[in-house]
């Protein structure tokens, strides 16, 4: 596209050059006097490691898995996360819990391994997306840093307890039912 | 006075004289080493940053980021001292203090003061008393001699970007010098000398700058060049030749180089200070107390000092052209309107 360049035809005033410097200056003045008085707490740059800055809303911070009042997780293993992660982050290995398939024939599913590789992770929200059960949130921790790569791979209970002290939750490291022995098949009644 | 100086053995005139040295010597670079504070967390206030605050006395105060100078001194110390190997290792070596003296050198004849008589002795209130038949010429040959630093550091350095850089930095220097003394000459004719004494005597009523707006604004310009300041710093330039004259310059070297810029700048504003804006003099008063007079002297320095950085996050750098037009075109003529300007009205009587 061209662009039609409009010579301006300056005043003399403005050709002394003096003049536009001094109401340059005076700009310059005005931000200083501006910054230099404002409170720290108040400026543009947070101080970051003596402020810390509250994210906006719908900030897609470090993950927590959901849970139950009584302590058991909401995912379901259903796989959808991982199938709409596109970093391929996440792995997880299901199991069968409950006596329903017992009762009800059916099976409930939980995941019995549940891993984001957080240094893969690119904090997109699309297993926030993607979940059915609301499962799966991205809240608003952005300090995430660590010595070593090792402790980025975070498991299902590190997932679990991410936000447990901040909603004063109880840390927990072990389901309240037990998981059931692998059979595809209905047992016989004795 | 007398009592201290009998305390220490000494004659009055020689304590005297050692206590001005220290001032003189001392007080410059005190502000120099400041203003680098200066110009780093004002630039930062101007520009809606916070600037440099981190760095911590004793790992505990703070003090508006103050320590960040002690430990900027301290780094450069301790830094390896490099000299490339196809440099001119003596005139390496040299370039710092050729650039460092003569910025030193400067402040010696501005007075700071009125001088005042106690016991018998007159005490001048500038290292290089009155009459001593320089005048106002020495802080002009000093600060030409300026010039020889830059280009020693640059020719010594053997590099491409140093040697651009010392080129276009003299070629500068020299042409608003001449404007620059074209300036000054205006001022000796209307002072009836070139003593920095008579000339503050002269601006009693009104300040020169009164009268010589043009020839003030010929000077202050010209001040910009012979600081190598922005919008005239052409010593540097990022984008063109990397770090310019001092590209090849690291620790206390480069230390000297960067507190000689700042030197020549409380320089300049002390010229400005006594050559426009009547020294030590407070409006208002015809004979302050000395003590008034050199804190008038020093609140004016440190405006103008303060004036130097503004300007430079004001402005950005012109292009070499641009500066040579501005140089040869409109300030030359500017300075010589000035000079006939004054030398018409003192004919006429005014």
């Amino acid at each position: 596209m061209a662009v039609l360049v409009r010579k301006v035809e300056l005043s003399w005033l403005d050709r002394t050059y003096v003049w536009p410097v001094l109401k340059g200056m005076a700009v310059t003045i005005r931000h200083f006097l501006k910054q230099i008085t404002t409170r720290p707490s108040k400026r543009y740059t947070v101080d970051y490691p003596d402020r810390k800055r509250t994210p906006a809303p719908g900030y897609r911070g470090l993950h927590e898995l959901k849970r139950f009042e009584d302590g058991s997780i909401k995912c379901v293993a259903c796989f959808m996360c991982a199938e709409a992660c596109p970093a391929r982050c996440i792995t997880i290995e299901s199991e069968e819990y409950g006596d329903l398939n017992r009762t009800q024939g059916f099976q409930e599913k939980r995941p019995s391994v549940f891993r984001i590789d957080m240094l893969r992770c690119i904090y997109c929200g699309m297993c926030e997306e993607a979940c059915p059960k609301d499962a799966i949130w991205l809240r608003d921790d952005y300090e995430q840093s660590s010595y070593d790569r090792l402790s980025l791979q975070m498991g299902k209970w590190d997932l679990m307890n991410t936000y447990a002290d901040r909603d004063r939750k109880p840390r927990i490291d072990r389901d309240p039912t037990p998981t059931v022995p692998h059979h595809s098949v209905l047992p016989e009644e004795p | 006075m007398e009592s201290l100086a009998s305390q220490l053995h000494l004659m009055p005139e020689t304590f005297w004289m050692i206590a001005k040295l220290a001032i003189v010597f001392l007080g410059p670079l005190t502000l120099a080493a400041l203003l680098t504070w200066v110009e780093r967390r004002g630039s930062a206030m101007i520009q809606d940053r916070v600037g440099p605050n981190r760095a911590l006395l004793f790992g505990r105060w703070r003090l508006l980021g103050l320590p960040q100078l002690a430990a900027d001194g301290i780094k450069f110390f301790l830094k390896e001292d490099l000299v490339p190997a196809d440099a001119s290792p003596v005139l390496f070596w040299l370039a710092p203090l050729l650039a460092f003296l003569p910025a030193v050198l400067g402040f010696a004849i501005i007075p700071f003061g009125r001088s005042f008589t106690q016991g018998g002795h007159t005490y001048h209130l500038s290292l290089l008393d009155p009459g001593n038949g320089m005048g106002m010429l020495y802080p002009m040959a000093i600060g030409a001699v300026a010039v020889y630093g830059i280009l020693t550091a640059a020719w010594s350095s053997n590099n491409k970007w140093s040697i651009l850089g010392g080129m276009r930095s003299s070629a500068q220097m020299v042409s608003y010098e001449i404007s620059m003394s074209l300036a000054v000459v205006a001022v000796f004719m209307r002072a009836g000398a070139y003593d920095p004494e008579q000339i503050i005597a002269a601006q009693a009523g009104l300040w020169n700058v009164a009268p010589q707006v043009l020839g003030f604004l010929a000077f202050f310009v010209c001040m910009f060049a012979e600081t190598n300041r922005l919008p005239f710093d052409f010593a540097e330039g990022e984008s063109e030749i990397v770090a310019g004259f001092h590209t090849e310059y690291g620790s206390m070297k480069f230390a000297l180089l960067q507190l000689a810029e700042y030197l020549h700048l409380v320089t300049a504003a002390a010229l400005i200070v006594t050559l426009y804006f009547g020294g030590w003099r407070v409006p208002g008063l015809a004979d302050p107390p000395v003590l008034l007079s050199v804190a008038a002297f020093g609140a004016k320095l440190v405006f103008f000092c303060w004036v130097f950085i503004w300007v430079r996050w004001t402005l950005p750098r012109f292009r070499f052209d641009q500066l040579m037009f501005l140089g040869w075109k409109v300030l030359l003529p500017l300075s010589l309107g000035n000079l006939l300007l004054q030398a018409w009205l003192m004919r006429r009587g005014w």
